[in-house]
């Protein structure tokens, strides 16, 4: 029901369903959770479309997406995405080396496959190098910025000592940015961006980008949520525990990570001896007549153990300490996330002190004061969405990573058991006698 | 023969007060020196090493540490029962009575003079270098000992160092059991999961004190062959001496023999100053010559005997060392062997627990 401010729906922990949305009229119960919005509230392809409106007649503001897209966000709340609803897959692979004049770089295939009305063609091939997943990060970030956006892996080489042309650094960042795709098709907001999908589909991104940059000075998108100087008094509790829990959350997958990197040090000095202590038996089998091919099994057996372990040194720096980086990465743009949902709602109680302090009877709220309001509740609603999404996807994620660690030493002993067991009956064979 | 009570009673003496055991094994030294000097054609056994040496870092340097003093214990015993299972040793009488006897055991050692038999070091070098045609055998048996023992100090060094590193990569992982327990704390459905996770990686950091434990007898057994390898060494030299010796005794013999006929014939077929300074200052008279040809001919008769006695005790020496290490070769190869079968199983029983613990914590990373 439009008309006097509600109180901020966002203070104290109730259940999104529980709020009434500002311009929802009372049959919004019966919207139910939709798997794919009517033609009628579809996000426009374009900035410039304005012929949107709601049910009701109350004409949606373009202007700030923000809005709609959270409108739509609601209707998808319960949506799990499982593989029969998915109606859109994304794949990043096949990186190739580029070397021209200027420079040298790596461009990655990104195929998509998909039966959404927003795409001309069932299925797209195109070439994407880094800088045009950064763009596209970028892009997103400030179309959204209600919304988590899914982390990159980091842009520059930090260690200095990796060639950032080698296969191993190259697969890992190939498998980091098909996360990051992932992560933005399986998001019921993200993925009906329309940078997205200019992204996934454009033969030749760079004029969209230039474009983009012209219509960006014009329609100023980006200016609508940096509201600045306005300093919140008090998070709401709900919000204050979601930033306390990134806080220790990222400061123990800090810890994580380092202990994984130690772990990954020693067992390469363990390494080191281990290729000069195998060698030793073979030169003291040389020595020995009935000894020597024990001697020489037992070299060969510390020989495997040391590829075994080379080889669960090489995945978990491959596959384990990057997606570890990639959620303390998370955990700091979320956090950023929470500081701008902070100012809205800071500017929002700003500006409505303003108007109680003018002591006019006013019927009617100022219209300025209302688009506030809404852009912290769609903000808050958004969030919420997106923190319950996350916790559930972080959850699944680790379960994967942690399995996977623990596989792969469990495969390294196995390998270390079978050489060693397989040397017990060399071992124990008796010469013939001659 | 031997009675294991005797042994055991010997070892128990171990666990007193600090200076007797100090005293004891000096006790075991002057055994093992009386034996080497006694029986310097056997490979006699080798005690445990003194101070603790090829130490990793955790393992105490120090020789009070209580684990050192055990293993030295162990180590002790085991000499003993190499030499009681030696054919030639275990029936000397000397070695009955350090097992029989409490006290004046020491007086009884000594009054053997077996001192007196020691071969100076000094004449053993002599020896190593001036010997012109020792056994092929001996030197080819004295090449592998040195490079024997140069193998197994180098394999006994790294593995210190294999065991060293492989204890900060199991304890390192403890640190993983405290921030499960701590990340466990802000989460709820994965909570549990996490913390019975880190639980495991506790038990895990844990077992390599047990393992690397174990791993030292395997080392103390490598240990044992090394030292063996100094206990060859004494025999080749042995030999060496013997026959350098026995190269001397035939060296004097044959110059005697060739003055003696000098003196006889009136020719001087070798350059001698005493020669020379006859032929410069006038010779000898007659008289003088008979009695210095009697003198000699009686010392080469002496020196042939003592020759031919040398020969023989040469010849024996080599055929029962010779014996000795054949029985010596075949122990060392059974012992080896079975030293690299407990190693290899020391390490598959390393390998389960690690796959039961990691399959462990699996499971409760699944539960997440």
């Amino acid at each position: 029901s439009a008309g006097a401010p509600q109180p901020l729906p966002s203070s104290g922990p109730k259940s999104l369903r529980e709020m009434p949305h500002p311009l929802a009229t009372s049959s919004s119960e019966e919207m139910g959770p939709a798997l794919t919005p009517s033609p009628d509230l579809l996000l426009p392809r374009s900035i410039a479309d304005k012929d949107l409106s709601l049910p009701n007649g109350t004409p949606v503001d373009t202007s700030s997406p923000a809005s709609s897209s959270s409108l739509l966000n609601r209707l998808q709340l319960d949506d799990d995405l499982d593989g029969e609803t998915r109606d859109l897959f994304v794949t990043v692979d096949d990186p190739k080396k580029h070397v021209c004049t200027m420079e040298t770089y790596i461009t990655y295939r990104v195929t998509t496959k998909t039966t959404r009305a927003e795409f001309d063609l069932p299925e797209y091939s195109v070439r994407r190098r880094y800088q045009d997943f950064d763009w596209l990060r970028n892009k997103l970030e400030e179309s959204q910025p209600t919304h988590l956006i899914p982390p990159l892996p980091e842009k520059f080489v930090v260690k200095g000592v990796v060639d950032r042309f080698s296969e191993e650094f190259v697969e890992t960042r190939r498998k980091a940015l098909d996360k990051f795709l992932k992560r933005i098709t399986d998001h019921p907001v993200l993925s009906f961006n329309e940078h997205f999908n200019v992204f996934l589909t454009a033969k030749d991104l760079n004029a969209y980008k230039k474009q983009g940059m012209a219509l960006l000075s014009k329609v100023g998108e980006s200016v609508k949520y940096v509201t600045g100087g306005y300093k919140l008094r008090s998070r709401p509790l709900e919000f204050a525990a979601i930033g306390e829990y990134l806080d220790t959350f990222s400061l123990k997958l800090g810890t994580i990570d380092r202990i994984a990197q130690r772990i990954i040090k020693e067992q390469l000095e363990y390494l080191v001896e281990l290729r000069e202590y195998g060698p030793v038996y073979s030169t003291w089998g040389g020595l020995e007549v009935e000894l020597s091919e024990p001697l020489e099994g037992v070299s060969a057996c510390i020989g495997n153990c040391c590829t075994a372990l080379e080889e669960l040194s090489e995945d978990m720096t491959e596959d384990f300490l990057p997606v570890l980086r990639e959620y303390i990465l998370y955990s700091e743009s979320m956090k950023n996330v929470l500081k701008k949902r902070d100012q809205v709602q800071a500017e929002y109680e700003a500006k409505l002190e303003a108007v109680a302090l003018k002591k006019e009877d006013r019927p009617k709220v100022p219209t300025d004061v209302e688009k506030c309001q809404d852009r912290v509740e769609c903000f808050n609603a958004d969030l919420k969405a997106d923190m319950e999404r996350w916790q559930n996807n972080k959850r699944q994620d680790f379960r994967q990573l942690l399995m996977g660690m623990a596989d792969k030493n469990i495969q390294y002993y196995e390998k270390c058991l079978t050489a060693w067991e397989s040397i017990i009956p060399l071992l124990q064979d008796k010469p013939e006698t001659k | 023969v031997l009675s294991f009570r005797a042994v055991e009673s010997q070892s128990e003496g171990q666990c007193a007060p600090v200076d007797s055991l100090w005293r004891r094994y000096s006790e075991f030294e002057l055994l093992r020196n009386y034996l080497s000097v006694t029986y310097p054609h056997i490979v006699v056994p080798p005690l445990p090493e003194k101070r603790a040496d090829f130490v990793w870092h955790k393992l105490s340097a120090d020789n009070m540490d209580p684990d050192f003093v055990e293993r030295r214990r162990i180590g002790l015993e085991n000499f003993l029962l190499r030499v009681a299972s030696h054919p030639v040793l275990c029936q000397d009488k000397i070695f009955y009575s350090f097992l029989t006897q409490e006290g004046g055991w020491k007086e009884m050692v000594n009054e053997t003079g077996f001192q007196l038999k020691a071969d100076s070091r000094l004449k053993a070098l002599n020896a190593t270098f001036r010997v012109k045609n020792p056994d092929k055998r001996f030197t080819e048996l004295k090449h592998y000992s040195d490079e024997l023992q140069s193998v197994i100090s180098h394999l006994l060094r790294v593995r210190a160092r294999v065991a060293d590193r492989l204890y900060g990569v199991y304890k390192v992982h403890g640190n993983y059991g405290r921030v499960f327990s701590e990340w466990s704390a802000i989460e709820k459905e994965m909570g549990d999961g996490l913390q019975s996770a880190g639980h495991h990686m506790d038990v895990y950091a844990a077992s390599i004190d047990d393992i690397l434990e174990e791993e030292e007898h395997y080392a103390d057994q490598l240990k044992e062959y090394l030292f063996y390898a100094e206990a060859l060494r004494a025999v080749c030299r042995k030999h060496e001496l013997m026959q350098y010796d026995l190269e001397m005794a035939a060296q004097d013999l044959t110059s005697k023999k060739q003055q003696c006929e000098e003196l006889a014939t009136g020719t001087v077929r070798t350059f001698s100053l005493k020669g020379m300074t006859s032929k410069l200052f006038g010779q000898e008279a007659p008289e003088q010559r008979e009695a210095k040809i009697k003198v000699l001919e009686e010392q080469i008769q002496e020196g042939e005997e003592q020759l031919k006695s040398k020969n023989l005790e040469g010849r024996d020496f080599v055929k029962s060392a010779w014996a000795d290490i054949e029985r010596f070769k075949e122990q060392k190869n059974h012992d080896l062997k079975e030293a690299l079968i407990s190693y290899a199983v020391m390490q598959i029983s390393m390998c389960k627990k690690g796959i039961q613990v990691w399959t462990n914590a699996k499971e409760c990373f699944s539960k997440m």
